[in-house]
C-alpha cells in the first residue's frame, strides 16, 4: 500500500499536471493509467459478494416461512408481519436462559479476560534476558493452538470432581465442572489460559512503537519501574486498549460454539448453553431454519449496536476509535 | 362436531383430487420392465471407516447395479453423505435441488419438516407416494412381505390427508437393552447370578464392600455399577420396572413421546434408585462429567467396573477390541460380563418397552426432485428380497462364508473389495436393519462375535427382549409440537436424570420436579396435550389425565 500510493503522488503529477491542478485526478485518468491495480482488485471484491453478501440475502429467511427449497425471496412471509419466528425466540425460556447465559460468559471473558493479556505484555517487555523472553513467548502462544475438544478432554483428566489428577492431589472432591457456578469459573481460565499469550502478540507490537527516549527521561526525572509503567508504558498502549476494548464489545452477545459445547455437561446446561447450542439444536437439529436466522440476525443487530455505541464513547473521549 | 367432521372429508377429498392431478402413470414401464434405460441416484452413508472401501463403488454397489439394470433397466448411481452429519449433509443437498433420488433418515421429523415446505411449483418438498404405492403395488411384494403385510406399507399414512410421506424399515432384531454382571466377582465373593432388584443391589453392595479382594491395590478405582449421562437408555429396565403391568396403551400414547420413556407414570421411582445408589458410593462418581463413552468403556475394560446396563451386545461389539475380550486380556480367562434378566414390575414380570419391527428404524423418502418415482420404487423393493438382503449380509460362499454343519453362516474376516463398511451391510439393506436370513438368523448371530461363547450371546438377545411390550401404534399423523423442538427436549431430559441422580437423597424430589416443570414448559406439555388432542379426533378416544 505505502508503495502504491507514493507511486501515485510522484508519478501522476508529471503527466496530469494542468488538467486536474485544482479538481484532484479523475477516475478515468486513474483506472487508464492502473487499471491492473484495479483488476487485481476485482477478487477480493468478487470474493466478498460471491461469499459474503449473497449468502446474507438468505437473512431474509428470518422473516419469511420456514423453508430452504427455493430462494428465500420467493417464500411466502412469516406470520405478525413477518416476525413470527422474533416472537417465538422471545417466548422461549430455552432461548431466554442461552441468552443470558452469552451475555454473562462474554462479560466475565471482558473483565477477567481482557486486562490479563496487557499484563502479560508487560511483564514480558520487563523481561531483560532476550533468549529467556522469546521461549517464553513461544510457550505461552502454544494453547492457541489446541482445540477446544482436545482442551476439554484435557480438562476433565484434571479437574474431573472424584478421578482428576488435581481433586487426587488435594485429596479433595471439588466440582470444578461438576456446578454451574465453579463451571463458569473453569470456563473463563480456560479461555484465560488458552488465548493469553497470543493476545499480547498485538501489545508486544505496540510496545515496541514506544519511544525508548521516554523511558530515559522518565528515569533522569527519578521515575522506577512502575512508574515507568504507569506514566509511559500504559498511556504508550492506551489506543490499541481501547481497539480491542471496541472489538470485544461488538462481540458482547456473539458466542463461540466449541468452547462451551465441549465443556459442557449435564450438570451445568443452565450455566453452559448459550445461544450458539441453542442455533444447533433448534436449526441444525430441528431443521427450524427460519426460526434460529431469526437468532442470528437479532444477535448480529445488538452486536452492531455495542460496536457502535462504544466507538462513538471512544471517540467522545479523544481517541481514535477503530473507523 | 358434524360440520368438523364434514370439513374434514371436504378437504380430504380435495387433497386426493390435487394428488390423483399431479400423478401420472409411467407409460415406460411394460411388462414390468422400463424399455427406455431409467437413471437413478441413491443416498449411501458415508462411515469413513479405516481400511473401508469407498461406498459409492464396491463389490457390492456393483451386485446391486448389475442386478437392476438386469431386472428392471434401471442405472443406478450411489451419492454418499456423511453418516454422522446426515441431516445436515440432506438439508444441503435438497436446498441445492441435488438430494439423491431415495433418500433415508433416521428422523421421522425431518422427513415432515421438508414435506412441509413448497418448492416452485407449490409442491411439497416430498413426494406423496400414496398414489405410486396404489398403482404399483403389485410390483413391490417384497417391500410388503418384508414389512410384514399391507398395513405397515401406509404406516405412516396421514390419517387426513391420506398422504405418505415415507417407507418406514425394518428393525429385524428388535432385541435392546440387557443388563450385564462380572460373573468371576460373584464367583468370588460367592454370590449367584442376581434375578431380582433386591439380589442386584446386595451383590453391588458386595463388589463396594470387597473392592480389596476384588481389586487389591486399585480397590480405590472401584466402580460397583456405572452410567453414562444417557441415563434414560443406561438404566432403562430398572427404571421401566417401575411402570405399573396394567398400563394401557393409550397412556403409553399419550406420554410416549420421549424414547427413553421418561414421562412413563411410576418412572420417576426408578431414577429414586439410582440416586439411592449413588449416594451409597455404588454408581460411578464423575458419570456426569463425561459427554462420550471413551471414559467408561476404559473403566470396563480395565475391570474396575461390576455391572452395568447398555445395548444387548455392548460387551461383544468390534472384534478383538471388545469388552468382554480387554476384560480377559487384562485381568484373567475367567473374567467376563454375562448378561442377567433381574427388574421385575409389580406384576412379577421383567417387562421391557420395546421399539416395534416397523417404525422405529430407517425412514425412506423420495425428494420433490426425484423425476422416476416408479423406479425409485422398484429399487426399494430390490433390496426387501430376501435374495437380496442374504447376498449383501452373507456375500458369496468360501469368499464371505462357510455354512456350518446345523445350517447357520460362519462369516470369515472380510478383506481388501469385499469388506462391508457396515455391520450386516445395513447401509445397502435400507429397508432391514439386522440379520434377515429366515431360520439361520438366530445361530448366526451367536457366531458373528467371535471369541465370545455362543450361549451367552444368545442369552445376551434373549434377555433384550423377553417379556418385552409392544406399545399400539396410533396413526394421527403429523404432531406439530413434536417437530419444533428439536434435541432441545433430549438434552433437557439427560440433565434431569443427571442432576436428580446426584442429588442428596433430601432434595431428590425437588430436583427432579423443578426440572420436569422446566421440561413440561419447554414444549413437553404442549406435545401431551396435542396427542390427547389428537387421540380423540381420529380415534374419537378421550383420555382423561
Amino acid at each position: 500500500m505505502g508503495t502504491e500510493r507514493s507511486d501515485l503522488t510522484s508519478i501522476a503529477p508529471k503527466k496530469t499536471s494542468g488538467i486536474n491542478r485544482h479538481m484532484g485526478f479523475s477516475w478515468k485518468t486513474y483506472l487508464k493509467r492502473y487499471w491492473t491495480l484495479y483488476l487485481l482488485l476485482v477478487i477480493p471484491i468478487a470474493f466478498f459478494i460471491i461469499f459474503r453478501y449473497t449468502p446474507m440475502s438468505y437473512i431474509l429467511l428470518a422473516f419469511k416461512k420456514n423453508n430452504i427449497l427455493i430462494p428465500p425471496w420467493k417464500v411466502e412471509w412469516a406470520r405478525n408481519n413477518g416476525f413470527q419466528w422474533f416472537l417465538k425466540a422471545f417466548k422461549d425460556q430455552d432461548f431466554i436462559i442461552a441468552l443470558k447465559n452469552t451475555i454473562f460468559l462474554n462479560l466475565l471473558d471482558l473483565v477477567i479476560g481482557m486486562p490479563m493479556p496487557i499484563m502479560m505484555a508487560l511483564l514480558l517487555n520487563e523481561l531483560a534476558y532476550p533468549k529467556y523472553k522469546r521461549i517464553t513467548q513461544t510457550v505461552l502462544y502454544l494453547p492457541h493452538f489446541l482445540s477446544w475438544v482436545i482442551i476439554s478432554s484435557i480438562t476433565l483428566r484434571l479437574f474431573a470432581t472424584n478421578d482428576g489428577i488435581i481433586n487426587k492431589l488435594l485429596g479433595t472432591s471439588i466440582p470444578f465442572v461438576g456446578n454451574p457456578n465453579n463451571w463458569r469459573g473453569t470456563y473463563i481460565f480456560l479461555g484465560i489460559w488458552k488465548e493469553c499469550g497470543w493476545n499480547t502478540i498485538i501489545y508486544l507490537a505496540a510496545l515496541t512503537s514506544i519511544s525508548p527516549e521516554l523511558y530515559e527521561a522518565a528515569e533522569v526525572d527519578g521515575a522506577g519501574r512502575m512508574r515507568k509503567i504507569w506514566h509511559v508504558t500504559l498511556p504508550g498502549i492506551r489506543s490499541t486498549i481501547i481497539v480491542l476494548l471496541i472489538m470485544n464489545l461488538g462481540h458482547i452477545l456473539g458466542s463461540e460454539f466449541d468452547r462451551p459445547f465441549t465443556l459442557s455437561n449435564p450438570q451445568v446446561t443452565e450455566a453452559s448453553k448459550t445461544i450458539s447450542i441453542y442455533v444447533y439444536e433448534k436449526g441444525i437439529n430441528g431443521q427450524q431454519y427460519s426460526l434460529t436466522t431469526a437468532v442470528g440476525l437479532f444477535q448480529s443487530v445488538i452486536c452492531v449496536f455495542f460496536l457502535l455505541m462504544s466507538n462513538a464513547l471512544a471517540k467522545k473521549f479523544g481517541e481514535r476509535g477503530i473507523w | 362436531m358434524k360440520r368438523i367432521l364434514s370439513l374434514i372429508l371436504v378437504l380430504a377429498l380435495a387433497a386426493t383430487l390435487g394428488i390423483t392431478s399431479a400423478f401420472a402413470a409411467d407409460e415406460g414401464f411394460v411388462d414390468g420392465k422400463f424399455t427406455e434405460t431409467r437413471h437413478i441416484t441413491v443416498e449411501i452413508y458415508n462411515r469413513n471407516n479405516d481400511g473401508g472401501t469407498d461406498p459409492t463403488n464396491n463389490v457390492w454397489t456393483e451386485y446391486l447395479k448389475k442386478g437392476m439394470l438386469e431386472k428392471y433397466n434401471v442405472e443406478v448411481e450411489y451419492v454418499s453423505v456423511g453418516r454422522w452429519s446426515e441431516t445436515d449433509d440432506i438439508a444441503q443437498l435438497l436446498a441445492d435441488h441435488s438430494a439423491p433420488d431415495i433418500s433415508y433418515t433416521y428422523g421421522y421429523n425431518t422427513i415432515i419438516t421438508y414435506a412441509n415446505m413448497k418448492d416452485e411449483n407449490g409442491n411439497p418438498g416430498v413426494i406423496d407416494l400414496a398414489p405410486y404405492l396404489e398403482e404399483y403395488k403389485d410390483y413391490i411384494g417384497n417391500i410388503i412381505t418384508l414389512l410384514g403385510g399391507e398395513d405397515n406399507l401406509y404406516y405412516d399414512k396421514d390419517p387426513v390427508t391420506g398422504e405418505v410421506w415415507m417407507i418406514e424399515g425394518v428393525r429385524a432384531d428388535t432385541s435392546r437393552i440387557t443388563t450385564f454382571i462380572r460373573k468371576d466377582w460373584l464367583d468370588k465373593l460367592g454370590l449367584g447370578l442376581p434375578t431380582t432388584e433386591e439380589e442386584f443391589y446386595n451383590a453391588l453392595v458386595a463388589f463396594r464392600d470387597n473392592a480389596e479382594t476384588l481389586l487389591g491395590e486399585n480397590a480405590d478405582k472401584m466402580i460397583p455399577y456405572t452410567t453414562s449421562t444417557d441415563i434414560g437408555w443406561r438404566n432403562d429396565l430398572l427404571a421401566v420396572s417401575k411402570v405399573a403391568e396394567d398400563i394401557d396403551d393409550n397412556t403409553l400414547f399419550v406420554y410416549g413421546y420421549d424414547d427413553r420413556h421418561l414421562l412413563y407414570p411410576g418412572y420417576k421411582e426408578g431414577i429414586r434408585v439410582l440416586n439411592k445408589w449413588y449416594n451409597e458410593g455404588l454408581i460411578w462418581k464423575d458419570f456426569g462429567l463425561y459427554n462420550d463413552s471413551t471414559q467408561e468403556d476404559d473403566n470396563m475394560k480395565a475391570g474396575y467396573v461390576g455391572a452395568f446396563m447398555h445395548n444387548w451386545d455392548y460387551p461383544f461389539r468390534n472384534g478383538e477390541d471388545c469388552i468382554n475380550l480387554n476384560l480377559q486380556r487384562n485381568v484373567g480367562e475367567d473374567a467376563m460380563f454375562v448378561p442377567i434378566d433381574c427388574f421385575q414390575n409389580d406384576a412379577g414380570i421383567t417387562r421391557k418397552f420395546m421399539g416395534a419391527a416397523v417404525g422405529s428404524d430407517r425412514k425412506i423418502f423420495l425428494p420433490s426432485t426425484n423425476t422416476e418415482p416408479l423406479a425409485s420404487l422398484l429399487y426399494i423393493d430390490f433390496i426387501s428380497s430376501p435374495e437380496v438382503i442374504k447376498y449383501l449380509q452373507t456375500g458369496e460362499e468360501g469368499v464371505n462364508f462357510t455354512m456350518t454343519e446345523d445350517g447357520a453362516y460362519q462369516i470369515l474376516p472380510a478383506t481388501g473389495d469385499w469388506i462391508k463398511n457396515s455391520g450386516n451391510n445395513i447401509d445397502y439393506t435400507m429397508t432391514c436393519n439386522g440379520l434377515y436370513l429366515g431360520e439361520a438368523t438366530g445361530k448366526t448371530t451367536a457366531l458373528s462375535y467371535p471369541g465370545i461363547p455362543a450361549d451367552i450371546v444368545i442369552q445376551a438377545n434373549e434377555y433384550g427382549k423377553n417379556n418385552g411390550r409392544y406399545p399400539a401404534h396410533f396413526n394421527v399423523g403429523t404432531i406439530e409440537s413434536e417437530t419444533e423442538v428439536g434435541t432441545s427436549l433430549s438434552e433437557k431430559r439427560d440433565e434431569i436424570f443427571t442432576k436428580s441422580v446426584i442429588a442428596s437423597v433430601d432434595e431428590f424430589d425437588s430436583v427432579y420436579d423443578s426440572l420436569l416443570d422446566a421440561y413440561m414448559n419447554m414444549g413437553g406439555q404442549d406435545i401431551i396435550d396435542e396427542r390427547i388432542e389428537k387421540l380423540q379426533e381420529i380415534y374419537g378416544i378421550t383420555y382423561e389425565k
